[in-house]
């Protein structure tokens, strides 16, 4: 071999070594360079696909690129986690992470833990409620509750299935005397329509999905399933209130991304949620699906997620 | 009186040209897509969403409303043409459409099919602006039980179009229910036939599996066969369907549309029960409904009209009641969302200008419709042209394409790829495939509304036939299968020796 060719192929050698490092280095730094996109874990239209869709649309103008919304819908949300998985820990795919999909990790669906993910942000969180069609004959908690616990079983509750935070909530209650039976609707439009066609004597749902009911006062809030009452219904009781201890089983909607992203990418994309959450039409868009919190990030978001995981399963176990 | 001066007014911002350019973009968009094989309308509206943010919210629904309308009618252009059907609420197209195409009638068809569509979908905008709110109180009397109830009925109607092998069409149907059982259920959460495979956990859709049987089943048979689609000379000059063609299937039209109003209104059913009955229940009733299958002008026209009458009446509950009842409602509802505007009982007493357009717009959007699909056919007849090889290879990647964008997973595409073996191989047997590809859609519904219905009356399995709306269309379906039964069991009886 001659020297030449030698010294061609050392310096291409070492350029490109540069080239690489500079590449790794560049990632980080330049990031974004490219579009990023969102995976939004359910089909078009319910509470996570807003939620994606709003916040995509918020964090295009701190990150300065698009930010294309795919819905990669199926098996509780935990087919667009197997996405996002799957893709490249690059920060380039984002993917919707709520608590529903998490309950139904309890009951063995999925193949995902929370070390799968690293939280960016809790942007949304609601406790749930018990509502009541307007015309029920149960106008307060009291009254429904009494009525439950002297003909056990007999009202319906629709929620969105068995072995969700729902059904434990029904459990709780049920251990407490009060005897209610679980009706699940898969589709949200089926759950609503058949309380305020009086067809299911109770719904259990968060406010905020139900928002354009309780304006039309269609629906009544009775109970509250928190230790605190709620500030957009200051007279509707709280759970704790009437004697039952059941809360942390909040409805809350997460941002994540792939375990093992660079730290320098996760703090840039956290400060763009964190902007985003502060932004007015964020506020708006907030405090009309009654969902607003401080934005909770890094470890404790990390933590809120397993802990949730732990009550569920421990509920369903028992 | 004041919907009358509320209408006009809508007619008026309706037909302001930003207003009126987007209802036009939107019709053409949707009957283009849903004439592509693969693409359905609700991958056209899903793809669309992000448009509208760009909108107000009149403009956004428009847009939505246009793309609907053209969409569900696009899908019955190549199940005429081609035997493809670009949507699941064109299947019924067919049997008879196809079935005119292969005798040379393809621009009746075509004609008639829009037509129909027309009438259908112009009827139920009408019943949308007049009628919303005894149809909404109408919707609110159907819960689980009577979903169910109304599912068997389509169940049934599938059983009842099987021309002559009802064995045969019920194997079919069966398979494709217990297609539809696969993945996650819808109770309680468990995976089933899943073997542990987190793909299998997201379900088999019913879109991925018409795709595969019927694009990709046909692109094969047709390569595989060396079949030509390109029209011979005398067809160009061929001429559609005259005034009086279209007078002779005038019950056909208007029973089709009663029943796609009916229909659509129920949360849950939508366009493609809406046509499959509609067909069924015409089979029965039209005095030439033994020919059916051959090419019958009511056969094409009665579920045409059907599942346009299906758009109309399925913005009921979703403007009414904030209620969607189908995929495409959904999206709508998210657009009015994302705009902070909640459909329902408000909407009309907050912001009733808004209402009026949209209803003005779907009304405008039918008329239109007859222009819109009359163009995009001739479009079509065109790329008919094109040799059958290159056809196919651009069927064959749109509906990879539509499999993949049904939710954005390549494991769709995998399962689109295994149906279209499967599919074609049924082709080659005789074995007929719609019936599986309304046993994947019926039969998850049917699953769902039995089991909620039971929970709801707390596990009384008598509440299908103790409520009287269940217990009637139960019974509606038991005579349906009876009679369209009766001439097979009655031809085996005579056949017995005495």
């Amino acid at each position: 071999m001659s020297y030449k060719a030698l010294l061609t192929y050392a310096l291409t050698g070492a350029s490109t070594a540069a080239l690489i490092a500079s590449a790794g280095m560049a990632s980080a730094q330049d990031y974004p360079q490219r579009p990023i996109e969102m995976v939004v874990t359910f089909g078009p239209g319910g509470g996570a696909d807003l939620m994606g869709r709003q916040m995509g649309r918020l964090m295009e103008k701190p990150l300065g690129v698009s930010i294309p919304i795919s819905n990669v819908a199926g098996a509780s949300g935990n087919a667009g986690l197997t996405r996002l998985k799957t893709d490249a820990p690059d920060g380039y795919t984002i993917g919707t992470l709520i608590s529903l999909t998490v309950a139904s990790w309890a009951s063995g669906l999925g193949d995902s833990s929370v070390d799968d993910f690293e939280v960016l942000a809790v942007v949304q969180n609601s406790p749930s409620f018990l509502f009541v069609p307007a015309s029920s004959p149960y106008q307060t908690a009291e009254d429904l509750f009494a009525y439950a616990k002297e003909n056990p079983g007999e009202l319906t509750v629709a929620t969105s299935g068995y072995g969700t935070q729902d059904d434990v909530t029904l459990k709780l209650l049920a251990k407490d005397g009060v005897q209610m039976e679980n009706v699940p609707f898969q589709s949200p439009g089926e759950r609503y329509a058949s309380p305020i066609g009086g067809h299911t004597a109770v719904l259990y749902e968060e406010p905020g999905d139900v928002a354009q009911f309780l304006k039309a006062e269609q629906l009544k809030p009775l109970v509250v399933f928190s230790e605190e009452r709620h500030p957009a219904f200051p007279d509707v009781p709280t759970s704790t209130e009437l004697g039952y201890e059941i809360s942390g089983l909040d409805n809350f909607r997460t941002v994540a991304v792939r375990a093992g992203t660079d730290p320098a990418i996760v703090e840039k994309l956290q400060s763009a949620v964190e902007e985003s959450v502060a932004s007015e039409e964020w506020q708006k868009f907030c405090a009309e699906t009654y969902s607003c919190i401080e934005p909770v990030t890094g470890e404790d978001a990390q933590k809120m997620v397993q802990d949730f995981l732990q009550l569920i399963t421990d509920q369903l176990a028992s | 009186m004041q919907t009358i001066d509320l209408l006009f007014a809508g007619f008026a911002s309706a037909f302001q040209i930003g207003a009126f350019l987007t209802v036009v973009v939107g019709l053409l968009v949707g009957v283009i897509a849903g004439a592509l094989p693969g693409i359905s309308f609700v991958n056209a509206m899903a793809m669309a969403l992000p448009f509208t943010y760009a909108m107000n919210v009149t403009h956004a629904m428009l847009f939505l409303g246009g793309i609907y309308v053209g969409g569900v009618f696009g899908g019955s252009i190549s199940a005429i043409m081609i035997n493809v059907p670009g949507t699941p609420a064109s299947l019924p197209a067919t049997w008879d459409g196809y079935a005119m195409t292969k005798k040379g009638q393809v621009k009746r068809a075509l004609t008639i099919a829009v037509t129909a569509s027309a009438v259908g979908g112009l009827a139920s905008a009408l019943m949308l602006t007049f009628l919303s709110a005894p149809f909404a109180k109408f919707a609110m009397k159907f819960s689980q039980p009577e979903f169910f109830a109304a599912t068997v009925l389509g169940l049934v109607s599938v059983i009842a179009i099987a021309k002559d092998k009802p064995i045969i069409t019920m194997i079919s149907l069966l398979s494709g229910m217990a297609i539809g059982t696969v993945g996650v259920d819808p109770l309680y959460g468990q995976a089933r036939f899943s073997f542990g495979i987190p793909e299998v956990e997201s379900g088999i859709r019913f879109v991925v599996v018409m795709i595969g049987l019927f694009a990709i089943g046909e692109v094969v048979d047709l390569v595989a066969t060396d079949r030509d689609l390109r029209p011979k000379k005398a067809d160009g000059k061929m001429a559609g369907a005259s005034f009086r063609d279209i007078w002779n299937v005038k019950g056909a039209i208007a029973r089709g549309t009663g029943l796609g109003c009916m229909i659509g209104v129920i949360p849950g059913a939508g366009a493609t029960p809406g046509a499959v009955i509609a067909y069924g229940v015409e089979k029965q009733i039209n005095p030439r409904g033994k020919e059916f299958g051959t090419g019958v002008e009511a056969g094409l026209a009665a579920p045409e009209a059907a599942k346009n009458a299906t758009t109309g009446a399925a913005m009921v509950p979703l403007l009414t009641l904030g209620i969607p009842g189908s995929a495409a409602t959904a999206i709508m509802l998210a657009a009015m969302m994302l705009q902070g505007v909640n459909p329902g009982p408000l909407l009309f007493i907050m912001d009733p200008s808004m209402v009026y357009t949209i209803f003005a717009a779907m009304i405008i959007a039918n008329v239109l419709m007859i222009g819109a699909g009359v163009g995009v056919a001739q479009m079509f007849s065109t790329l008919m042209r094109t040799p059958p090889a290159i056809l196919a290879g651009f069927i064959v990647i749109l509906s990879l394409i539509g499999a993949y964008g049904v939710r954005n997973n390549i494991f769709d595409v995998h399962v689109c790829l295994i149906f279209g073996v499967i599919g074609w191989a049924m082709k080659r047997v005789g074995f007929p495939s719609a019936p599986m590809v309304l046993g994947v859609i019926l039969g998850p519904l049917a699953e769902r509304y039995f089991l909620t219905a039971v929970a709801n009356s707390r596990q009384d399995y008598t509440v299908f036939f103790t409520r009287p709306i269940s217990a009637t269309i139960l019974f509606l379906a038991l005579i349906f299968v009876l009679w369209s039964l009766w001439p097979s069991v009655r031809s085996r009886i005579k056949r017995q020796p005495a």
